[in-house]
């Protein structure tokens, strides 16, 4: 200690040296330049034969998409720019564009379609507003209940007494959510919370609080059977549905089925009950070893034959019904790989407290293995979308069979880049987007997650 | 600080009684082929506070996790509060949220807040509205000295605040045995008294508690019983004082001079 004490009084006080810049070409764009590109003679001649070919393709594509496009013509033959010569079609494009979104679907009733869509838009958008409570209420209400909403406005014709109470349930919760929304962004409090208020509740138990909100449900719930009563839609079978339309239906019930199906298999395939785990992994492995393109034809042409005679199977659902078995059996995997993820002394202290394991897996497993799986997640849905298209093989009109059907047409045949090209464009909107807001959520979820 | 200097001072009083509270008679287990627990018969006393020790494979963390049936026992007989613990899920449901449990490695839900993770048990298990259960939470939290982190998340804590947490989510179910799976040996040597600290007091309130632990000094101060196990046995139980000062087995002599040489 004394040492140390008598060596800093002799020595000298320190002074830091002034910062100095660095040398000329290491920062900035030039250095950046530099390092990355023009490292050295091989790291050159790269670059530059790179440029070149990125250059010459972007001229080729410049010519083909807008130097030779040709707006307006009523058909093919319209579209030459000389006598021998086909100009890029985009008039065809424009022609075909509303079939290749609705399909077949008539044009009178469209309206049905986007305004179904509005509806999934409004219902989602409270979703991502921080103001808004009760997310995830909202979120599984539009993934499980909307789709009977969505499914009346496509199909139309009459309703059944199950129809019926599903389309009233999905409509009531759709006002609900929107009252509470609103209600949320403008004053704060959530609907269950108003509620409670307005009818003297609050200054009861909290036990209590759950009965004028039931009466608030049944209330709502008695409105729109009231509001649908009079609605009739004309029925438009699915053989007419078609183009983007009809892959969004195929893939978004695909999607939405395959995560709680694939958490359920996942779980199965851990359990220690055989007879589960058994059926679990031969689900999951029949289900893998197969091409969807295998499974979609035994589900439309080799299933009718084991059905009684006189029983028919509409195409479009046993369509859906084979991929949410495929994806389902995908998810499972991936799913479990990210419960593999999880700690032992998770379900430990889970259990150590008491829960039970729907309720351990439900708020300790599930919600931190989630996260962890969300890259799979979103890659598995964007496969999902995009081998959606394998449809057009069985004959449904999907957005590929539309294209296809682009150049059988008398008017446009041979058409084949330019709606192929379009399809490519929509495919990657949706898959990029897709992406993008898998990382805002990997983002977002890590809030506070470990360290 | 002050709380540990009196508690040296004072000898804590004995509060057990002679209702039983956890008895296991002739209990066996196998890890496939290795013999983990050899014919383990112990009675527990409400209130009694027990230290377990002994060399690392000897089967005590194995112990004490057959009581709230984290592992399965395979043969002999296991009661909590009378409930004797067999394959039916709603016995064992009872005595897990009867009995409190404290892991080596904390075990706390890395996704929740400190205040989330007292109160979820609570909640769902013993059907509390929320409000009570931050209730409760925020006393227990008071009462291990971490208030102020009711709204972190595990990760942004130090090693020993997390195990104080582990221990106030514990007791926010209101258990009446705690059993402490070597609470201190995953910590850095100056948390250790922190949470020594949390648990003396713990001890003072009379709870019924089963500690695997090496921590000698914290035995002799609050221990009524300390047993020494060794091999899947039972070697030795007797009173700290009895227990360090005259320890009737060779292999009770060699593991306490190995362990008290340093």
């Amino acid at each position: 200690m004394t040492e140390i004490t008598e060596q800093n009084k002799v020595s000298e006080k320190f002074v830091p040296k002034p910062s100095l810049p660095p040398p000329p070409n290491t920062t900035g764009a030039i250095g950046w330049l530099r390092y990355n590109l023009f490292d050295g003679f091989l790291s050159s001649c790269l670059t530059v034969l790179s440029l070149i070919a990125i250059g010459f393709m972007c001229v080729n594509f410049y010519e083909w998409a807008f130097a030779k496009a040709v707006l307006e013509a009523a058909n093919r033959q319209e579209c030459r720019i000389t006598p021998t010569e086909f100009g890029t079609c985009w008039a065809g494009v424009k022609f075909w564009f509303t079939r290749f979104i609705y399909g077949r679907y008539t044009d009178t009733e469209i309206w049905r379609v986007n305004f179904a869509a509005i509806i999934l838009i409004l219902w989602m958008i409270p979703v991502w507003l921080p103001r808004v409570t009760a997310k995830l209420n909202i979120a599984l209400s539009g993934v499980l209940i909307f789709p009977f909403l969505a499914g009346y406005m496509f199909l139309g014709g009459d309703r059944n007494w199950f129809m019926e109470i599903m389309v009233s349930v999905a409509l009531g919760c759709f006002i609900t959510v929107m009252i509470h929304s609103l209600l949320c962004l403008f004053t704060g409090a959530g609907i269950s919370r108003w509620i409670i208020q307005l009818t003297g509740f609050s200054s009861r138990s909290e036990r209590l609080h759950k009965f004028p909100v039931i009466m608030f449900a049944v209330i709502i719930f008695l409105l729109s059977l009231f509001l649908i009563n009079d609605v009739a839609f004309k029925e438009m079978p699915n053989n007419l549905w078609g183009g983007l339309f009809l892959t969004l239906v195929i893939s978004g019930i695909g999607i939405a089925s395959a995560l709680p199906a694939g958490i359920l298999l996942a779980l199965g395939r851990r359990s220690k009950m055989t007879v589960i785990r058994v059926l679990c992994v031969a689900f999951i492995e029949l289900f893998r070893s197969v091409p969807l393109i295998t499974i979609l034809f035994m589900a439309t042409t080799m299933f009718p034959l084991f059905l009684p005679e006189g029983f028919h199977i509409n195409k479009l659902a046993s369509a859906i019904v084979a991929v949410c078995l495929f994806a389902a059996a995908y998810m499972a995997e991936v799913v479990r790989g990210g419960l593999q993820a999880i700690p032992k002394g998770q379900y430990e202290a889970a259990e150590a407290v008491g829960l039970t394991y729907w309720q351990s897996m439900g708020f300790i497993v599930m919600p931190q293995a989630l996260k962890y799986m969300i890259p799979n997640i979103v890659s598995n849905f964007m496969g999902l979308f995009k081998d959606t298209t394998l449809v057009s093989i069985i004959g449904l009109y999907d957005l590929l069979g539309m294209i296809n059907a682009v150049s059988q047409d008398p008017s446009w045949i041979g058409l084949h880049h330019e709606p192929l090209f379009t399809a490519a464009v929509i495919f990657f909107i949706g898959c990029f987007a897709m992406s993008k807001y898998s990382q805002y959520l990997e983002r977002n979820l890590g809030a506070g997650h470990g360290r | 600080m002050n709380t540990k200097t009196e508690t040296e001072n004072k000898q804590l009083q004995s509060v057990a009684s002679d209702e039983v509270a956890i008895s296991m008679s002739k209990v066996n287990k196998w890890f496939g082929n290795f013999h983990v627990l050899k014919d383990i018969d112990l009675s527990i006393y409400k209130g009694e506070r027990i230290v377990i020790c002994g060399p690392s494979g000897s089967g005590k963390s194995t112990l004490i996790r057959c009581i709230n049936r984290l592992e399965e026992h395979q043969d002999g007989d296991i009661s909590v509060n009378g409930v004797t613990l067999d394959s039916n899920l709603k016995n064992i449901h009872a005595i897990r949220s009867d009995v409190g449990m404290v892991f080596q490695s904390f075990n706390l839900f890395p996704h929740l807040t400190v205040l989330e993770n007292c109160t979820l048990a609570p909640v769902w298990v013993r059907n509390m509205t929320k409000t009570e259960a931050q209730e409760i939470a925020m006393e227990y939290l008071t009462r291990v000295k971490i208030p102020e982190q009711a709204e972190k998340y595990p990760g942004q804590l130090s090693g020993g605040q997390q195990q104080r947490v582990a221990i106030a989510r514990s007791l926010c179910m209101n258990p009446q045995i705690m059993l402490f799976d070597e609470p201190t040996s995953a910590l850095d040597p100056e948390m250790i008294s922190e949470v020594l600290d949390v648990m003396i007091e713990l001890a003072e309130t009379g709870m019924t508690m089963l500690v695997v632990s090496h921590e000698m000094g914290f035995a002799r101060r609050v221990a009524d019983r300390v047993i020494f196990m060794d091999y899947g046995e039972i070697v030795e139980q007797n009173t700290p004082e009895e227990f360090f000062a005259n320890p009737k087995s060779d292999r009770t002599k060699l593991f306490l001079s190995q362990i008290l040489s340093h």
